[in-house]
């Protein structure tokens, strides 16, 4: 009887993973594999929630990086610090651990959040002067304000891009056509078993298909420079998404798009020299760069004759907790202790995103992690609407159908008649 | 003494000299017959049971042989896996045990103390409880029993938050049973302290009450019956409920990892799920490694009670 | 009651660990009374001592032979799983959830407490705070320094003043020290944020002057307020009055315009409307037959499948001739020892059409996680790995109480192994494992992992994204309470009471009809 208990684990992991974010939030926070130690983590002094005088939560991939910059922060202030990675879904552990009063005081987490945790209450804004946020890129900026206040302080950026394999295609493609037929014609010759993975899974996958849909001149919600995303304007089942259905469709047919390819395995795949193309993002480099392949990136370019392709773009941002039972040194650290180009130096060494901080970017010897900065300065932020959640999963799926067979336009409109009416009622 | 066994002489195990491969071509005996039991009597009695086993255990492991090579796999990706490993490195245990945010050897050891805690609480606590309901004849037992069993379907993953909010108060008055503390946890998995009622009850029913009886009548008191009498008889049966319990404790996942976010704090499971979470396929091979690592002890834990657990009751029931 | 005989008390050893472990509890229990009492954790006092007393009342006296037995396990189970699923019932009837997680006045204060907004062009000063009486509770006063000009003010609720720079001690923009006043360093600054927290220093132009973290202040303003007594929210700037209106099962402070003036709403009773929800919800009524019907047939070939394999390998190694025996039984219990999580994935990995392990090895092209019927087929067969062992060794575990001679004297009597087996082995065996059998009907009947991970419920059917063609009902249900709209934790408690009554109805006619109960005596 008490298998109850061996197969409980995960399910909150995944029931919860659904809720929180979608597939936008999960996928955007993969970015990178576990980073190398850094010297500063020293021994920790196993101090408890109670004796630390500053908490902060962070998932694991990112806990050495973070940790560099709060020991940095304990030392100048004197003070103890403790860094927690939190497995499993860090947003909804977050939500419940801050409602109960016994959360951390920081959080380290995607910008896609806020809306959601604005909506319960469990960060606060912070008040950073024009002067200081004209120091990040406008867009990182633009991510972490919401309903206009700024409720994080960016770290890092991350967008999609197009890896290509240089042995297989050595002629960079002008547009998303012509790599695809490249692509193609090394399947035929037998160089490679996948074209372009562009991870579709069984269930679909929406944040990796946005630049395809955005190609073919759909949207999610209506996007305006001032007011940010209207979620009363949905693009779902409009032309434009229509289209793009029809575009999924022919490209399924031609085996390009496939629900074999899936975010478990698309990286893998490339690295191991089995596909011409790849659609990731910076989360994909070390991988890729220890897998020792020939390879190149370039921003995701549209289809030929079509509109430019536009992924998202994703923000990692320390926010403050509104339960913080130390609230002071809160806001000091996010505010003080992470805005400034030292620190914000460490945590992209230490977690290899693109920074957000313009004079960083700057300076940036890589020359990947350069254009991936560049791509995410291209692209829009992900939309940090609670309504998101009621997007990702119809949608992905509407494409897994898609590329399964099902009729283009009629799964499409479909999904938008499913996503507006949870709006509506949720 | 490892198997006391009941069989009469003549069909004694030591006799066969001369077994089919295990590992390979199980169904041919090339060799000469087994000197106890000869030609087709050994096939139709103990022989096809070689080739179910084989069969069976080949079924039961190419998935673990595909995280063994994982495990040793350098690139320790999804796609470069395959069920006869490649090649071979060490580097995913290295990286187990070498980098600061991966205190391998510390979640080991609160699995340890996690699980010998639970599974002792469990099963005393469980044996008690089937003692009672399997000896004594009292008001509500069956409803009792039943409620036991039902109250045990509820999908608990719900409560998570429930309990996340008890153990928050729980910490405020007693520190030392909050979150974060191995002793709350402890404490939160004791809640199953009655599952294995049913199973260890099945079994003491199948213990004859003339046993403790007769020793009632030689003085002994009911506890002292218990503890000497009884509990040495259902040996197989708490072996396996340890088990179960062992192994339920040990992939706990869901409470650790909402109990237990200080790193210094955390188990196996949770702490080696923070290390596939956002990157399931490339990180595999370190998981993979991490989760071999976690096998064993349930191995050499099974290994080491096999000998109760076929001890089997009359075989006991002799030797007290 | 054969065994009402005298108990142990009078016996020196049983005595004083009965005397010392009781004397603990009550010890325990008097130690902790203080705290409680401080804390006004009232409900916990009365569960204290309600439990010390059951302990005393059954330890002490020398009746309730029963009860001695099954205390202590019958606590732990009420504290740590009978109360979190009673809270469970009360959380059904709430609209708890994602953007309703606080209480109304909570919200408020949070709705209003990030409408700060800081003045556009004022400086951000340099702060030190200063106490004339003690670091925790003041009184208080800021010490502003403007890093532009060096101008140094003292700041209090009466207003900003400048200092005279030589009444003070500025160091490196910051004043260090002031005559009469201790100043607060960062951890006592940090610690005294509650007094703090609403400490501000209005300014001539109707803002106010805040503290920022323990080293700034800034300027700004509050441009919303709550008024209690018309229970509105007034936008300063605009003008704009928000007033309560429901919408769906919560409420918001809305506009004229209809405009929230934030998404956070407050938790509040809704009574029975999350049960009305599921039993009216069209979406579920109209997949609910299809869904029930696989998810039982999910939990019966579960059951099956896992039984039939764990005792067919349990009996035909039960065989103390066989050699290797123990090797067997080691190599069989491996999938068990794998944590459940990872071989989900694992074997997630292995349906993959194009590049899973199990195309690649047989040859075939099945579409397994991507045709309904072959996904449930997978679904089976991984619930099949994943569970025999447990059958395995239960049945193991369960064969060693069946005294071989019994099945010896069958022998004798002429019959057959299998008859001998079908007789009296396995009769035997099945008092011992069919409520266990039962049991896991009940869990894979809510086997919500084996799903989630394997499958998702997919595949999906291109009109329907809502219900997949291998959900079952904990799958399907939990998607539509943490799918869209965020977690609706209410809805998903009240999802999982219903479902605990379904499963538990289920169980009590399945013991019905395997007489389980009346078997066991």
């Amino acid at each position: 009887m008490r298998i109850a208990r061996t197969l409980v684990p995960a399910v909150l992991a995944v029931a919860l993973t659904a809720c929180g974010g979608g597939g936008g939030s999960s996928t955007s926070s993969a970015d990178t594999t576990p980073s190398e130690p850094t010297e500063s983590s020293t021994e920790e002094a196993v101090p408890t929630r109670g004796d630390a005088d500053l908490v902060i939560w962070t998932d694991a991939l990112k806990i050495d990086a973070v940790k560099t910059v709060a020991d940095t922060f304990a030392e100048q202030n004197g003070i103890s610090v403790e860094v927690q990675a939190v497995s499993s879904d860090l947003q909804t552990n977050f939500v419940t651990a801050n409602t109960a009063g016994n959360g951390p005081d920081v959080v380290v987490g995607a910008h896609d959040w806020i809306g959601n945790l604005v909506a319960n209450g469990a960060i606060e804004p912070l008040q950073l002067t024009p002067d200081q946020l004209s120091g990040y890129s406008e867009k990182a900026v633009q991510a972490t304000t919401y309903e206009g206040q700024l409720y994080g302080v960016p770290y890092g950026i991350e967008a999609l891009a197009l890896y290509r394999n240089t042995e297989v295609v050595p002629e960079e493609p002008a547009n998303l056509t012509e790599a695809i037929d490249a692509g193609k014609q090394a399947v035929q010759a037998g160089e490679v078993e996948s074209a372009l993975n562009l991870p579709v899974g069984e269930n679909g996958d929406a944040y990796h298909m946005q630049p395809v849909l955005t190609s073919m001149g759909g949207y999610l919600f209506a996007y305006d420079e001032a007011s940010g995303y209207d979620a009363s304007d949905l693009g779902v089942g409009e032309p434009g998404s229509v289209e793009a259905a029809r575009k999924v469709a022919q490209l399924a047919k031609e085996r390009v798009l496939r629900t074999s390819i899936s975010g478990d395995n698309s990286i893998a795949l490339f690295t191991e020299g089995k596909a011409a193309f790849l659609i990731s993002g910076p989360w994909a480099l070390g991988d890729i760069k220890a897998s020792g392949i020939d390879y190149a990136i370039q921003p995701i370019p549209g289809f030929a004759g079509e509109e430019p392709a536009e992924p998202f773009m994703g923000a990692q941002a320390f926010m403050v907790a509104s339960g913080a039972e130390n609230a002071a040194f809160a806001q000091e650290f996010v505010t003080v202790g992470v805005n400034n180009e030292e620190a914000m130096q460490a945590l992209y060494e230490g977690a290899t995103l693109p920074p957000a901080m313009t004079s960083v970017q700057d300076g940036l010897q890589d020359e990947d992690i350069a254009l991936f900065a560049e791509a995410a300065n291209q692209a829009a932020p992900m939309p940090a609407l609670p309504e998101m959640a009621a997007v990702w999963e119809p949608l992905g799926k509407a494409y897994a159908a898609i590329v399964g067979g099902a009729n283009p336009e009629k799964t499409m409109r479909d999904a938008g008649r499913t996503i507006e009416s949870a709006i509506q009622g949720g | 003494m490892s198997t006391p066994t009941s069989y009469p002489q003549d069909l004694a195990p030591e006799e066969s000299v001369d077994e089919p491969d295990t590992t390979g071509g199980a169904g041919r005996t090339t060799g000469p017959p087994p000197r106890g039991l000869k030609g087709r009597r050994w096939w139709s009695e103990v022989g096809w049971r070689h080739v179910v086993g084989v069969v069976a255990c080949l079924w039961a492991l190419f998935p673990v042989a595909y995280i063994v090579s994982a495990a040793f796999n350098p690139l320790g990706t999804v796609v470069s896996t395959s069920l006869i490993p490649r090649s071979f490195s060490l580097g995913n245990f290295e990286e187990l045990f070498s980098s600061p945010s991966v205190p391998f050897g510390r979640w080991a050891l609160n699995t340890l103390v996690v699980c010998t805690a639970v599974v002792l609480v469990q099963i005393l606590f469980s044996a008690f409880a089937a003692y009672a309901f399997s000896r004594f004849r009292f008001r509500g037992r069956r409803g009792g029993l039943l409620a036991l069993l039902l109250i045990q379907m509820f999908p608990q993953f719900l409560a998570a938050v429930a309990l996340f909010t008890l153990f928050t108060d729980f910490g405020e008055v007693v520190p030392a049973i909050g979150l974060n503390t191995l002793a709350g946890y402890v404490l939160v998995l004791s809640g199953g302290a009655l599952g294995q009622v049913w199973l260890i009850k099945g079994f003491f029913d199948s213990v004859p009450r003339s046993l403790d009886e007769a020793a009632m009548m030689d003085g002994a008191s009911h506890v002292q019956t218990f503890f000497r009498i009884i509990l040495p008889l259902v040996r197989p049966i708490l072996a396996v409920s340890g088990l179960l319990v062992f192994v339920a404790t040990i992939a706990e996942f869901l409470l650790a990892s909402i109990f237990l976010t200080e790193t210094s704090q955390k188990t196996l499971a949770t702490g080696l799920y923070g290390l596939i979470d956002g990157d399931r396929s490339n990180n595999l091979g370190v998981f993979a490694a991490g989760a071999l690592l976690t096998a064993i002890p349930v191995i050499l834990l099974f290994l080491f009670l096999q000998r109760y657990i076929v001890g089997g009751i009359t075989a006991g029931g002799v030797k007290e | 009651m054969a065994l009402a005989t005298p108990t142990g008390s009078t016996r020196p050893l049983p005595l004083l660990v009965k005397v010392l472990g009781l004397g603990t509890a009550v010890g325990v229990a008097a130690a902790l009374t203080p705290t409680l009492l401080l804390q006004d954790q009232w409900f916990f006092l009365v569960g204290l001592w309600v439990i010390v007393a059951l302990l005393v009342a059954t330890y002490a006296t020398g009746r309730a032979l029963p009860a001695k037995y099954l205390l202590p396990g019958t606590l732990l189970l009420t504290l740590f799983v009978v109360v979190p699923i009673v809270m469970t019932v009360q959380t059904s009837f709430t609209n708890y959830g994602d953007g309703t997680r606080t209480s109304k006045e909570e919200t408020v204060a949070q709705i209003v407490g990030s409408s700060v907004r800081q003045t556009p062009d004022a400086p951000r000063y340099n702060l030190t705070v200063g106490t004339t009486g003690s670091t925790t509770d003041g009184p208080f006063t800021f010490f502003l320094v403007d890093p532009e000009t060096e101008a140094a003010f003292a700041g209090t609720p009466e207003g900003l003043e400048e200092l005279d720079p030589d009444a003070v001690t500025l160091e490196g923009g910051f004043v260090r020290a002031a005559d009469g006043y201790e100043i607060l360093t960062g951890v006592q600054l940090n610690d005294a944020g509650p007094a703090l927290q609403d400490f501000t220093v209005p300014t001539d132009d109707g803002t106010a002057i805040r503290q920022l973290g323990i080293s700034q202040a800034f300027e700004g303003t509050t441009t919303l307020q709550y008024d209690e007594a018309a229970d509105t929210i007034t936008d300063t700037e605009t003008g704009t009055v928000y007033t309560v209106q429901q919408q769906g099962d919560r409420e918001y402070f809305v506009s004229p315009d209809g405009e929230r003036v934030s998404d956070q709403s407050w938790t509040a009773n809704v009574g029975f409307r999350n049960y009305v929800e599921i039993l009216t919800d069209s979406r579920i009524s109209s997949d609910f037959l299809r869904i029930f019907a696989w998810t039982v047939a999910f939990a019966t070939l579960s059951v099956v499948t896992t039984f039939g394999l764990g005792l067919l390998l349990a009996v035909t190694l039960n065989d103390a001739r066989l050699r290797g025996q123990k090797v067997y039984r080691a190599l069989l219990i491996m999938p068990y020892a794998i944590p459940g999580f990872i071989s989900l994935l694992l074997w997630a990995s292995f349906y993959n059409r194009d590049f899973g392990l199990i195309n690649d090895v047989t040859g075939l092209d099945v579409n397994w996680l991507g045709d309904a019927t072959m996904a449930k087929v997978a679904v089976v067969i991984t619930n099949l790995w994943m569970g025999f062992p447990y059958m395995f060794l239960v049945c193991t575990g369960a064969l060693q109480a069946i005294p071989g001679d019994l099945q010896e004297a069958a022998r004798l009597d002429g019959a057959s192994g299998w008859d001998g087996f079908r007789r009296i082995t396995f009769p035997l065996l099945l008092v011992t494992v069919a409520p266990l059998l039962v049991a896991t009907f009940a869990f894979n009947f809510n086997n919500y992992n084996a799903i989630a991970l394997l499958t998702e419920g997919g595949p999906y059917s291109p009109d329907n994204p809502t219900a997949g063609g291998t959900d079952i009902l904990i799958s399907y249900t939990i998607r539509l309470a943490f799918g869209a709209g965020g977690a609706q934790i209410g809805f998903a408690s009240a999802v999982s009471v219903l479902l605990f009554v379904i499963t538990g109805v289920i169980a009590a006619l399945q013991f019905r009809a395997t007489r389980a109960l009346e078997d066991v005596n």
